[in-house]
C-alpha cells in the first residue's frame, strides 16, 4: 500500500516532465493524454487509500532521507490519516476533471503541452503538500505550488497584464512566505524536530515558554502560530496578503478553478487545521486567524457586487470563503473549516468552470469575461446554466445543496464556541453570507438572463454551448457540489456528522454539545434567510428592475468608489512598498552599489591584471640574459621551499 | 691538505664564474664559451670525486661529458651562425624576434 | 706537501684567473685563447686525477675541436669591427642580486650535502694509479654503459648532419 501511497503524486509527476520534454515535438495537440490518465490513476489510488484510512488503517513513513544537517534530520515522508486522505482524494478528483476540462478549453492554445505538464506538476505539488509528514516537506510542496501558480498565471505570457500579476502573485506569496521559514526554524528551534508526530508529542514543553522581543514578552506558541500564519495570509490570500488572488485571473479559468478556489489557496487552512494542536495552545493565534479570516470575509464581499469581470467577482468569492474557513478555525471548529474546504472546492471549481464554458462562447467579444455584454445566455448554453444555478444555489447555503450545511456548519460552531468571539464571528458570517447570495446570483442573471447584449460582437452569431469535453466535467462536478455536503449532515438534522468526525480524529476540536436546539435551528433558518433575501435582491435588481442597477453607484458615490478600487490597497501597497523600493533599486544600488562599487572593483581588476602583465612583459622582451635570470629565480625558489620551508 | 672538499671547491668557484658570465654576457658566441666553463668544472667534480672514491663511475661520466659538450657546442655554434646571417646580429640584447 | 698537492694550488689557481678572463674580456678571441688555457689547464688536472686517457681524450675533443670550432665562428663572424662597449647586459645589478642569492644557497646546501657524503656505494671499482686502470675502464664502458655508449655515437652523428642541415643555403629561395 505504501507504493500506492507514493504513486500518488508521483505519477502527475511523471506525466509532467515527460509532457514538458517531449510535449513540443511529439505530442502536439495529444498532449493532454498522460497527465489525464496519470492524474485519473492518481484518482482511483487515492480513493482507494483513503478507502483504507475509513477502515481504521493509517500510514506514516519515510520514503528516503533527505535533508541531514547536524541534528535536523528531515526526509520525504508521506502521513496518511484521514486529513490528508480527504485532501488527496478531493484534490485528484478535481483536478482530473479540469484536466479534463482543458482539453477543450485549451484547445487550439500554442502553449496546450505546457499548459498540461504545467497542471501535472502542480498537481503533484500539491500532493507532495498534502501527503507531507513533516514540516519541511510542507513548504517543499507550498514553495512548488506558487511556483505552477506563477508559470500558469503568467501562462500567456506574452500578455503583459499576465506576466505582472504572476510577479505580483509570486512575490506576495513570498512575502508570506518569509514568515512561514521563520516559523519553521522557531519548530525547529524550540521543539528539535519537523516531523508532524513528534511536534504534537512536544508541544507540552513550550506550554509556557516565553521569548523576549525588543522588551516585550511573547508567548511562543502565539509565535510560532503567527509566523505560520503569515505563509497561509500568503498562499491564501488573506487580508493583507490578499491582493494577488484577483489578479490571478489572467491566467487561463481551468488554472483558476484548480489553483485558486480548490487546492492552492486552500493549503493555508489545510496547513492551519493540521498544526490545529500548536494554535489552539494560544488564545491569541486563535483570535487572530479568526478575525483576519474575518474581515478578509467581510471585505471581499463588499467588494464583489461591484466588478464586472466575471472570473474577478469568483475570485472575491473565494476570498470571501477562504476567510470562512479561517473563522472555523478561529473559533476551535477545525473540522468545520476543512468541510468548507471540502465542499466549497467543488462549488467554486464548478462556478469557476462554468464562467469558463461562458468565456469561451464570447471569446470574441472585446472582452470576454465582462458581464456586461453576457445576458440572455440560458438559452444558448443550458447545462452551462443549469450546473451555475447549482454551484449558485450551494454557495449560497440553499438547503439541500453542499454549501448549507457547510456554512451553517460554521456558523454554528461560531456562536457556540467557547472562545468569547464566537458571536462576533457569526454576526460577521451571517452578514456576508446575504452578501455572497446577492453577488453571486448577480453575475447569475446578468449573464444568463435577460436579453444577450453582445450580438453585435459576435458578429450576428449565437453563443454556443460548450463542447462535451467541458460540460461533462460541469456535470460530474456538480453532483459534488450538491453530494459533497451530504457526507457531514450534522446530528441536529438526522445526520450522522461523519465527515467532521472522521476528521476529528487528527483535527483538534472542541467539546461543543449543542444542547439548545430550537436556537440552533433558528440560527440555521437564519442564515438560510439571509440568503434568500441576497438572491431575492439580486432578482429585483437585476432581473425585475434595471433602474435600480445603478441606485447604489449614483447615491453613494464615495463608497461606491472605495469599493470598486477593492478598498484602495493595491494603491496602498504600490506607494508604501512597490515605489520606494523601486527608487531605492534606481538610486541607491543601481548608482552606488552596481555603478560605484561593483563596476569598479570588476575593472580594477582587470586593470590589475593588464597592468601586471605589462610588468611581466618588460622581461618578455626575447633577451637570452632576461630568460636565465628566470631560471635562476626558479632555482632559487626551489632551494627555498625545500629547504626552509620543510 | 688537498682532498677531496679542495677539488669540490674548485669545482664549485669555476662552475660560478661560468654560470656568472654566462647570465651575463651579452655575445652569443662567448655564452656559449661560458657554457663550456660550466662543463669543465663538473668535469673536475666527477673526475676529482671517481679519483677519491675509487670508483670508475666518474671517470666514463667524464668521458661522455666531454662527448656530450662538444656535440653541444657544435650545435649551440651552428645555431647562432644561422641567427647572424639571418640577422646579422649576435648580440642578445638585438635580437629580439620573441619580443612582447 | 707534495708535488701533486703543488700541481693542483697552481692548475686550480690558472684555471680560475682564466676562467675570469673568459668572462670578462671584451674581446672575444681573448675570451677564447683564456678558454683554450683553461681547457689545457684542465687536461693535466685529469691527468693529475688519474686518467690519462680522459686528459688525451680533453685535449683532443676540447681544445682541439670545440675551442677550435669557437675560433672559427668568431672569424666567420668577422666579430672584431663589432667590437662593443658594454661586455655585460643592462640591468646588471637587478641580476648580480638574483646570482648572489643563487651562490649563496647553491652553496650552502648542495655542496654541504655532497662533502658530507661519506658512504657512497662504490658502484664500479678501479683504482686510477694502477696500470690496468684503463684496460677496466674500457671495460666498463663496454659493459655497464654500453647503451650510452652507442647512444652517444648517435648524437654526434645527429649533431654532424644537424650543422650541415641548418646551415645549407635555401637555395630554392634563389633559383624559385
Amino acid at each position: 500500500m505504501n507504493v500506492a501511497v507514493i504513486l500518488i503524486p508521483v505519477l502527475p509527476l511523471i506525466a509532467s516532465l515527460i509532457t514538458l520534454i517531449f510535449g513540443k515535438r511529439y505530442f502536439k495537440d495529444k498532449a493532454h493524454i498522460l497527465p489525464v490518465l496519470s492524474l485519473f490513476g492518481s484518482f482511483i489510488l487515492s480513493l482507494l487509500v483513503l478507502y483504507d484510512v475509513i477502515q481504521g488503517r493509517t500510514y506514516n513513513f519515510d520514503l528516503y532521507s533527505w535533508l541531514v544537517a547536524g541534528s535536523l534530520k528531515v526526509g520525504i515522508g508521506f502521513q496518511v490519516d484521514p486529513l490528508s486522505a480527504m485532501m488527496c482524494a478531493m484534490v485528484t478528483s478535481l483536478s482530473f476533471l479540469i484536466h479534463v476540462y482543458s482539453i477543450g478549453y485549451m484547445h487550439g492554445d500554442p502553449g496546450y503541452y505546457r499548459f498540461f505538464s504545467y497542471i501535472s506538476l502542480f498537481t503533484f505539488s500539491m500532493l507532495m503538500l498534502v501527503l507531507g509528514n513533516n514540516l519541511a516537506q510542507l513548504f517543499l510542496g507550498w514553495e512548488l505550488v506558487g511556483l505552477c501558480s506563477y508559470f500558469l498565471i503568467g501562462f500567456w505570457y506574452e500578455k503583459k497584464s499576465a506576466s505582472n500579476a504572476a510577479i505580483k502573485a509570486f512575490v506576495v506569496n513570498r512575502v508570506g512566505d518569509f514568515g512561514f521559514a521563520l516559523g519553521i526554524f522557531m519548530v525547529f528551534y524550540y521543539l528539535g524536530t519537523l516531523y508532524y508526530t513528534e511536534i504534537f508529542e512536544r508541544l507540552p514543553a513550550i506550554k509556557n515558554a516565553y521569548i523576549e522581543i525588543l522588551g516585550y514578552e511573547v508567548y511562543v506558541p502565539f509565535l510560532i502560530a503567527f509566523l505560520l500564519f503569515c505563509g497561509a495570509m500568503g498562499k491564501s490570500a488573506q487580508f493583507p496578503l490578499h491582493v494577488w488572488l484577483p489578479d490571478a485571473m489572467e491566467g487561463p479559468t481551468p488554472v483558476s478553478a484548480l489553483i485558486h478556489a480548490a487546492t492552492m489557496v486552500t493549503a493555508g487552512v489545510f496547513m492551519v487545521s493540521r498544526l490545529s494542536p500548536l494554535y489552539v495552545m494560544s488564545d491569541e493565534a486563535m483570535a487572530m486567524v479568526a478575525f483576519v479570516g474575518a474581515f478578509t470575509c467581510f471585505m471581499a464581499a463588499t467588494i464583489a457586487p461591484t466588478q464586472f469581470d466575471i472570473k474577478r467577482v469568483i475570485a472575491y468569492s473565494t476570498l470571501s470563503q477562504l476567510g470562512y474557513m479561517f473563522m472555523a478555525c478561529g473559533v476551535g471548529a477545525f473540522s468545520a473549516g476543512m468541510f468548507h474546504l471540502f465542499t466549497h472546492a467543488y462549488f467554486k471549481a464548478l462556478l469557476f468552470l462554468g464562467a469558463g464554458s461562458v468565456i469561451h462562447a464570447m471569446h470574441h467579444a472585446p472582452d470576454p469575461n465582462d458581464i456586461r455584454y453576457m445576458g440572455g445566455l440560458k438559452k444558448y448554453m443550458p447545462i452551462t446554466y443549469a450546473t451555475f444555478l447549482i454551484a449558485s444555489l450551494s454557495i449560497s447555503g440553499i438547503p439541500g445543496l453542499a454549501g448549507f450545511f457547510s456554512k451553517d456548519e460554521i456558523l454554528a460552531m461560531a456562536y457556540f464556541s467557547p472562545y468569547p468571539w464566537g458571536k462576533a464571528i457569526w454576526l460577521i458570517g451571517l452578514i456576508v453570507a446575504g452578501l455572497t447570495a446577492f453577488y453571486t446570483f448577480r453575475i447569475f442573471f446578468k449573464a444568463f438572463h435577460g436579453e444577450f447584449r453582445g450580438r453585435s460582437y459576435l458578429h450576428g452569431k449565437d453563443p454556443h454551448e460548450s463542447p462535451k469535453v467541458m460540460t461533462i466535467p460541469l456535470i460530474i462536478i456538480s453532483i459534488g457540489a450538491i453530494f459533497s455536503g451530504w457526507l457531514g449532515i450534522p446530528e441536529s438534522l438526522g445526520g450522522g456528522a461523519n465527515f467532521q468526525k472522521f476528521l476529528e480524529q487528527v483535527v483538534y476540536h472542541h467539546e461543543v454539545e449543542i444542547t439548545d436546539h430550537a436556537l440552533e435551528y433558528g440560527l440555521m433558518a437564519l442564515s438560510v434567510v439571509a440568503g434568500l433575501i441576497g438572491i431575492f435582491f439580486a432578482y429585483l435588481v437585476y432581473v425585475k428592475n434595471p433602474r435600480l442597477e445603478t441606485l447604489f453607484s449614483s447615491n453613494f458615490k464615495k463608497l461606491y468608489k472605495f469599493l470598486y478600487n477593492k478598498w484602495y490597497f493595491d494603491e496602498l501597497y504600490h506607494y508604501t512598498f512597490v515605489l520606494p523600493t523601486f527608487f531605492l533599486a534606481r538610486t541607491f544600488v543601481n548608482l552606488i552599489v552596481d555603478t560605484f562599487v561593483i563596476d569598479h572593483t570588476v575593472n580594477g581588476s582587470a586593470k590589475v591584471t593588464t597592468s601586471f602583465g605589462g610588468l611581466i612583459q618588460r622581461f618578455h622582451n626575447g633577451i637570452i640574459n632576461y630568460y636565465l635570470w628566470g631560471i635562476i629565480l626558479g632555482l632559487i625558489l626551489y632551494f627555498v621551499v625545500y629547504y626552509y620551508l620543510n | 691538505m688537498v682532498d677531496l672538499n679542495s677539488y669540490i671547491y674548485l669545482s664549485l668557484i669555476l662552475f660560478m664564474i661560468g654560470l656568472f658570465g654566462f647570465i651575463f654576457r651579452r655575445n652569443l658566441i662567448i655564452l656559449l664559451a661560458c657554457v663550456e666553463i660550466m662543463l669543465n668544472a663538473l668535469i673536475i667534480l666527477f673526475a676529482s670525486i671517481s679519483y677519491f672514491r675509487k670508483d670508475a663511475t666518474g671517470y666514463i661520466l667524464v668521458f661522455f661529458i666531454i662527448a656530450m659538450a662538444a656535440a653541444e657546442a657544435a650545435v649551440g655554434l651552428t645555431l647562432a651562425v644561422a641567427l647572424y646571417k639571418k640577422l646579422k646580429k649576435v648580440y642578445t640584447e638585438e635580437i629580439n624576434l620573441f619580443r612582447g | 706537501m707534495g708535488a701533486q698537492d703543488l700541481a693542483f694550488y697552481y692548475l686550480g689557481f690558472a684555471m680560475i684567473l682564466s676562467g675570469l678572463f673568459t668572462v670578462f674580456s671584451r674581446n672575444p678571441v681573448h675570451a677564447l685563447l683564456s678558454l683554450l688555457v683553461l681547457v689545457v689547464h684542465q687536461a693535466f688536472m685529469l691527468y693529475l686525477l688519474g686518467s690519462e686517457f680522459l686528459s688525451a681524450v680533453q685535449i683532443i675533443v676540447y681544445a682541439g675541436a670545440v675551442v677550435v670550432l669557437f675560433l672559427f665562428v668568431v672569424y666567420l663572424i668577422n666579430l672584431q669591427k663589432e667590437a662593443r662597449f658594454r661586455v655585460f647586459v643592462r640591468r646588471f645589478s637587478l641580476g648580480l642580486i638574483f646570482f648572489i642569492l643563487f651562490a649563496f644557497l647553491f652553496i650552502k646546501y648542495f655542496v654541504l650535502i655532497f662533502s658530507m657524503s661519506t658512504s657512497i656505494r662504490t658502484l664500479l671499482p678501479i683504482d686510477p694509479t694502477s696500470s690496468q686502470a684503463l684496460k677496466m675502464m674500457a671495460r666498463y664502458l663496454f659493459t655497464e654503459y654500453l647503451f650510452q655508449f652507442e647512444l652517444i655515437g648517435v648524437i654526434l652523428l645527429v649533431v654532424v648532419l644537424g650543422t650541415v642541415f641548418l646551415l645549407r643555403k635555401a637555395k630554392e629561395e634563389r633559383l624559385g
